[in-house]
């Protein structure tokens, strides 16, 4: 057994921080596993979306006060966009079907690879 | 420089000065850059970004292999630096690598359901990948949630293939999720309340239920970087896996409460009830060539949960891989280079040509 201190702050932590750290996962999972807790966590997740929804409306009519577009506004607006895109890109896949594909392709790459038991120096 | 050599690890005096000095120095510096293996966004739909890798070798494999990420995680944990990227890995390999990765839904996507996901963008990427290389045969490979969506597509498509079906920490048995089951007790848990209410699921959410799963685990992670500051490699790699690991995204309502309702509440893809835009899935129908690599100590997707996935597969030519570490660490990070990657390399490669 060696008589040198030891000099490391953190060695004495680290043991400590293990051992607290097997506890609390241990016992903490056990505690989130029962109904109660189950029941508390949604709870509060349903406090929180009480509170969101009414921010979102009380946001809502002070922009239209104000004559701003609101948030729903605004997906809306993204959502014309998206069916937009999707319009475009039925018609580039009808082009496609009927017409060659106009960018250059990439160099194709040959195929013919081996796996390493297959390879003739092997 | 006091980190570790070859037969001489630095003294605690040392590792104290280094912890100090380069404490300064992790404040003060930027996060490595993550996922930047050159790539093309070939196909982008709603959440959907589909990858095509350029090949690091003169000739690949026939079959192209499309990586799957989880719909909850960035896919750069499929690429996180050179040495340490999977995608690297194969493309070294000679593999033509495609990657199905997923941004944070928009507003307007909140109505897609798993149709969507399964068919529309698991489906379509396989199309887009069959259409750029030219090739019918395509390999599968999904990670979690990802895994849960390439086993959903090839069940309700077993007579086109995959060529090729590997799946890594993939549940199929919800019921074994205890905590998640617990969560989500629909006693307490109105997944239609906090769909048609938010549209989305919420990242911090999420974030928060996976931080629950160990308690302890952030507290003792920053305790470990505080006592690793001296050596680089430790702070470069808890500083990638922090950033990936807290990088999480929103998934979509309907998917969200499709997921919840289907998988967790009904257990419907172990009980074989499973249906999506109406189709059954039918597991016991693919016949590809199907790996299951799963994880010893994965306290996310746990071995009750993972493992009776092979049994229900149909394909004569399947097997399932128990390898050491965790849920992330199997797939990324020195655990992975070791074990996971060579042991996925020797799986396709016979059956990419």
């Amino acid at each position: 057994m060696s008589d040198t201190p030891n000099l490391d702050p953190f060695g004495l932590a680290r043991g400590w921080m293990s051992q607290w750290e097997k506890l609390v996962n241990q016992h903490g999972t056990e505690l989130l596993a029962k109904p109660e807790a189950a029941q508390a966590m949604q709870a509060m997740t349903g406090a929180a979306m009480q509170i969101q929804a009414a921010s979102q409306e009380a946001s809502a009519k002070l922009l239209a006060a104000a004559n701003l577009p609101s948030r729903a506004d605004f997906e809306a607006l993204g959502a014309r966009l998206g069916a937009i895109e999707a319009t475009l890109s039925r018609i580039e896949q009808s082009l496609r079907a009927v017409a060659p594909d106009v960018t250059p392709p990439r160099p194709a790459i040959a195929r013919t690879r081996k796996p390493p038991s297959q390879s003739p120096d092997t | 420089m006091a980190t570790a050599t070859a037969g001489s690890a630095p003294s605690p005096v040392e590792r104290a000065i280094q912890r100090n000095l380069k404490g300064l120095g992790y404040l003060a510096s930027s996060a490595p850059v993550l996922g930047a293996s050159p790539k093309d966004v070939v196909l982008s739909r709603g959440p959907l970004r589909l990858y095509h890798y350029h090949p690091l070798t003169d000739e690949v494999y026939r079959v192209p292999v499309l990586l799957v990420m989880a719909t909850t995680n960035r896919g750069y944990i499929f690429d996180m630096v050179p040495g340490q990227s999977l995608v690297e890995f194969l493309l070294l390999r000679g593999y033509d690598v495609f990657m199905a990765d997923w941004e944070a839904p928009r507003a307007e996507d909140r109505g897609l359901g798993m149709k969507d996901y399964v068919e529309t963008f698991v489906g379509g990427s396989i199309a887009e990948v069959q259409r750029l290389t030219g090739e019918s045969d395509v390999s599968l490979v999904g990670y979690c949630m990802g895994g849960v969506l390439s086993v959903l597509w090839a069940g309700l498509n077993h007579a086109a293939g995959p060529k090729n079906l590997a799946v890594f920490t993939t549940p199929v048995d919800f019921r074994q999720m205890t905590l998640f089951q617990a969560w989500s007790d629909q006693r307490y848990f109105d997944v239609d309340r906090l769909v048609d209410t938010l549209g989305m699921a919420p990242a911090e959410m999420l974030l928060t239920a996976f931080d629950m799963l160990r308690p302890a685990g952030r507290i003792s992670a920053n305790f470990a970087l505080l006592d690793n500051l001296w050596n680089d490699e430790f702070v470069k790699g808890h500083r990638m896996f922090d950033r990936w690991s807290s990088d999480m995204l929103p998934l979509a309502g309907e998917y969200f409460r499709e997921t919840t309702k289907q998988l967790v509440w009904d257990n419907a893809l172990m009980e074989g009830t499973m249906k999506v835009g109406g189709r059954p899935v039918e597991l016991g129908k693919i016949a590809a060539p199907f790996l299951h690599v799963t994880a010893e100590h994965d306290h996310i997707v746990t071995t009750g949960a993972s493992a009776p996935l092979i049994g229900l597969i149909g394909s004569q030519d399947k097997e399932q891989v128990v390898l050491k570490g965790g849920h992330v660490s199997l797939i990324a990070g020195p655990n992975a280079v070791k074990r996971m990657w060579p042991r996925l390399d020797a799986w396709l490669a016979e059956k990419s040509v």
